[in-house]
């Protein structure tokens, strides 16, 4: 996904310009060179990129190794001691860590719908549905809004005396517990998740259709295709490589930025049944004090990000090559 | 595919269906923000008949939602201007500049990118406290900054590698050192990406609530998202007050995204479609 982007490749070095003038000069002159000009030159990639070097290895890839190693250490009075795999199996046997597995596990089967949402929207956006422009602004907006802001309204909206009740008990509907009733709340917040980041898949599809080979499009019209054949047969082989990015986005999205809508809107509950991985870790760190597990299923976490990422984009490779 | 003006309409309904759906939300919150205690028990969909800006007041001082903001303004203030400043330096130096290690860095920072903040966070905190930086200004921006920096260099390196290496050549032969055509020349041209780029880390770091809640634990410390969370129990029996202070934090939001919508689908679709 990030293939084009690469360092200046050697052989072009950046110093080249004044090299030419430089050839007969004596040596004293280049010494002097080496301590002042020549070698700050060469230097100067090293100082431009030392500070993000030095904050992202810090800050980042340390803490991921820090975190691993301390999984295996225990909590509370055996503080740093090695505890060896004590801390997973204590995971596994928790009901709470299994219900946030079990809704990752709801998460990566709705995957398919979080993608399938914006990728149709996007393409009747395509094909000039009457005042596309306005649906793509309206679309994204929610999008760049705060889970936190977006959570807070729909506490509001899905409360049960709230408005999305009346709007059913108008029609004769019994009002529904939406972030009361166990087997409900999950579907609930993720629905909210899906109405707020749709937006995000539809602006990436839109920028992928413009890669698209207009003549494909033309050719299949004047074949008389139907709109199902051309979705099946020129958008999606067209577009892979914006699904493969749209499905490994918004994975991520399902499985990392759910927090402020979990904190907001049911805060695990009712009875741990909206319990996520990443809202497990915050409170085994923060209100549990047990950091060792928590290290624990951040490293679990990390794994199944791993995993479906890459069977993910597997997958569809595999897909891409068979069209 | 040339689908009759019909079946364009039939997909136009749904879609306009959907839209309202989209902007309900946003509306209803709105109007109960202005409603009174009284009107919102009543009738809570019902327009408003009077506006009450006291909510806004209400929510704005008394909740502590000023406070909350001017806390939010400099933490995202600092950390945009500190990803640009290393993001621009770091994508200049891997997109122009010859050098041994450049693409194991830039390898390193695309792995970083993949490391989601959930997975550090334990032991980041454990970090910051050692460093005493838990619940000051500097250590909610360095977290800002080392969380959103992979993903600013990656768009700087990709937006910086599009410049023909003859411009840099060019200003070499000028007598410009590195430093020079970093300051006179890839600084002015990156201006359309360090727009894009700035626009959305500063949407990360405004719409982010775990990392705050790590970082700065104390309530005069509170950014405007974490102030949000804590309205809700203060305000619980006063919905429209709740609803002001929602919308107090969403407007500037909306005010960035009526001006930059533009730079933050650019942003958002970096890496997608090229490459």
């Amino acid at each position: 996904m990030l293939a084009k982007v690469r360092p200046a490749h050697a052989g072009r070095p950046f110093g080249a310009a004044g090299d030419g003038g430089t050839a007969g000069v004596p040596v004293a002159r280049s010494l002097r060179e080496r301590f002042t000009g020549r070698n700050a030159e060469r230097l100067a990639p090293y100082v431009l990129i030392a500070p993000a070097v030095v904050v992202i290895l810090l800050l980042r890839l340390w803490p991921l190794l820090l975190g691993v190693n301390f999984s295996f250490t225990g909590d509370g009075a055996r503080n740093g001691q090695p505890v060896g795999l004590a801390n997973y199996t204590e995971l596994w046997n928790d009901p709470v860590f299994r219900t946030a597995l079990r809704n990752v596990g709801l998460l990566i089967l709705l995957l398919p719908v979080a993608v399938a949402v914006p990728g149709l929207l996007a393409t009747f956006i395509f094909l000039k549905v009457p005042g596309h422009r306005f649906y793509r602004s309206v679309y994204f907006f929610p999008a760049v809004l705060s889970p936190v802001i977006v959570g807070a309204i729909f506490n509001l909206l899905l409360a049960f005396d709230g408005p999305l009740n009346a709007v059913l008990g108008a029609v004769g509907i019994d009002p529904v517990d939406w972030l009361g009733e166990p087997s409900i709340a999950i579907f609930s917040v993720v629905g909210v998740q899906i109405w707020a980041t749709f937006g995000m898949g539809l602006v990436v599809f839109l920028s992928g259709f413009s890669t698209l080979d207009a003549t494909l499009l033309d050719a299949a019209r004047v074949d008389g295709a139907s709109l199902r054949q051309v979705i099946w047969h020129v958008i999606i082989p067209g577009l892979s490589r914006t699904i493969q990015f749209v499905f490994v986005t918004t994975m991520i999205g399902l499985l990392t930025s759910m927090f402020g809508l979990l904190f907001i809107m049911t805060s695990g509950g009712p009875g741990g049944s909206t319990y996520l991985p990443e809202f497990y870790i915050w409170i085994q760190q923060g209100q549990m004090n047990r950091p060792a597990l928590a290290s624990a299923a951040s490293t679990v976490l990390f794994l199944v990000m791993l995993l479906v990422g890459t069977a993910q984009i597997g997958l569809l490779r595999r897909a891409g090559r068979e069209d | 595919m040339r689908t009759a003006r019909f079946g364009r309409w039939a997909l136009a309904v749904p879609m306009m269906v959907l839209a309202l759906a989209t902007i309900y939300p946003l509306v209803f919150t709105a109007n109960v923000a202005l409603k009174s205690q009284r009107d919102y028990v009543l009738d809570r969909f019902a327009l408003t008949r009077s506006l009450q800006w006291g909510n806004l007041a209400e929510a704005w001082s008394n909740a502590g939602m000023a406070r909350y903001f001017v806390n939010s303004l400099i933490v995202v203030g600092g950390a945009v201007a500190l990803l640009l400043l290393l993001g621009s330096m770091a994508g200049f130096a891997l997109s122009q500049l010859t050098f041994r290690g450049s693409r194991v860095l830039f390898l390193g920072c695309l792995a970083a990118l993949l490391i989601p903040f959930q997975v550090i966070m334990v032991p980041l905190t454990r970090t910051m406290a050692d460093a005493q930086v838990i619940d000051t200004y500097p250590g909610l921006i360095l977290a800002y900054v080392a969380q959103f920096l992979p993903f600013t260099i990656y768009l700087m390196t990709s937006y910086y590698s599009g410049i023909s290496k003859e411009i840099v050549d060019a200003a070499r032969i000028d007598g410009n050192s590195p430093y020079g055509v970093y300051r006179r020349i890839m600084l002015p041209l990156g201006k359309a990406a360090l727009l894009s780029v700035g626009v959305l880390d500063a949407l990360f770091c405004w719409n982010d609530v775990l990392i705050a809640l790590l970082m700065m634990p104390s309530s005069e410390h509170r950014t405007l998202m974490v102030g949000v969370t804590s309205l809700r129990g203060q305000y619980s029996n006063d919905i429209p007050t709740f609803a002001a202070g929602v919308l107090i934090a969403a407007l500037p939001v909306l005010a960035v995204y009526v001006f930059f919508q533009r730079q933050i689908a650019d942003g958002v679709t970096a890496g997608s479609t090229k490459g």
